[in-house]
């Protein structure tokens, strides 16, 4: 099974693939290939959304489940409590939920 | 209507503080050219538009403008998160540390705070549109200077994929423009207001 960070990068990619589709789309309406992508890359986001919420966080309004969100349970203020968990896990800005991100040791200056 | 996804567009995660480069990205948030004007620049100037898909992509290139707004404060928290008064009287970030400590408050790196004078909603898609080509270029430009005289590594990853959006950017808002052309009269494109005279814009 997928850890935090492998989920969150997962995400991360399925969503930037379909940012970059949208307004492909939005100036090729009628590009059936982009079309179909984005409909296999909007199903994929909404499993990854849903699994990553059921075991953490959720990330959008319409994964918020006080009744299945975190089975995890480990980045909540109110372990084993029934609670509002629009606030569990970490801050978006800091480097925490980010830590998904890959290396970038070693990559020189410049454009 | 908006709603918030809890989660960066491209994650940045820097480990060393460093008020130099953030009083220098921070022109990226409140600067001429930075991601606050794009976004108010898309989301103004979309209402008047003679073609609804291109306020369509107004609207999808100013909501990711409003991401990369939060990536670039995100890299500037970071950045400043653990200061100490010491590093803020050393690194150029004194005058900045004075009236806002650590906080964010969009202002140009050479200080000038941000000003809605830094964006053109004008009323005329050809007009508009031609701005936005022009910003996007501008915000690149930007980025490349950023990028030659910023090394650690951690800052220049998340900036690469912000130059990357605006020369998307670009290529979406020059087919916009070409798709309000073939609207208008091939030998009067640029003779009319669009957005105005409509009885020159093909049904």
């Amino acid at each position: 099974m997928a850890d935090r960070n492998a989920l969150l990068k997962q995400i991360g990619e399925t969503s930037f693939t379909l940012d970059e589709l949208r307004l492909y789309l939005d100036t090729h309406p009628l590009d059936e290939n982009a079309m179909n992508a984005y409909a296999e890359h909007a199903d994929r986001r909404r499993q990854l959304l849903n699994e990553y919420a059921d075991r953490f966080e959720p990330l959008t309004c319409d994964c918020i489940c006080t009744e299945t969100n975190g089975s995890d349970g480990t980045k909540t203020q109110y372990p084993g409590q029934k609670h509002w968990t629009w606030a569990d896990g970490p801050i978006p800005w800091d480097t925490e939920a980010n830590a998904y991100a890959e290396s970038a040791a070693g990559t020189k200056g410049g454009i | 209507m908006w709603t918030y996804e809890k989660r960066l567009q491209f994650p940045v995660r820097i480990t060393k503080t460093c008020p130099k480069t953030a009083s220098l990205i921070i022109s990226q948030f409140g600067g001429p050219d930075g991601e606050l004007a794009a976004s108010m620049r898309y989301l103004s100037q979309r209402y008047s538009m003679p073609c609804k898909e291109t306020g369509g992509l107004l609207t999808d290139i100013g909501t990711e403008e409003l991401a990369h707004l939060e990536m670039i404060c995100a890299i500037i928290y970071q950045l400043t998160k653990d200061l100490t008064p010491e590093q803020a009287k050393t690194a150029g970030f004194d005058a900045y540390y004075i009236d806002h400590t650590a906080a964010l408050w969009p202002t140009a790196a050479a200080g000038v705070p941000f000003n809605a004078c830094e964006f053109q909603s004008k009323g005329d898609a050809i007009t508009d549109l031609t701005e936005d080509l022009a910003a996007e270029q501008k915000a690149r430009t930007t980025y490349d200077n950023l990028l030659r005289v910023i090394d650690d590594p951690d800052v220049t990853a998340p900036l690469r994929f912000l130059r990357q959006r605006e020369i998307v950017h670009f290529q979406r808002f020059g087919e916009a423009l070409e798709k309000i052309k073939d609207r208008l009269d091939a030998k009067n494109f640029y003779y009319y207001n669009p957005e105005f005279d409509k009885q020159f814009v093909k049904a």
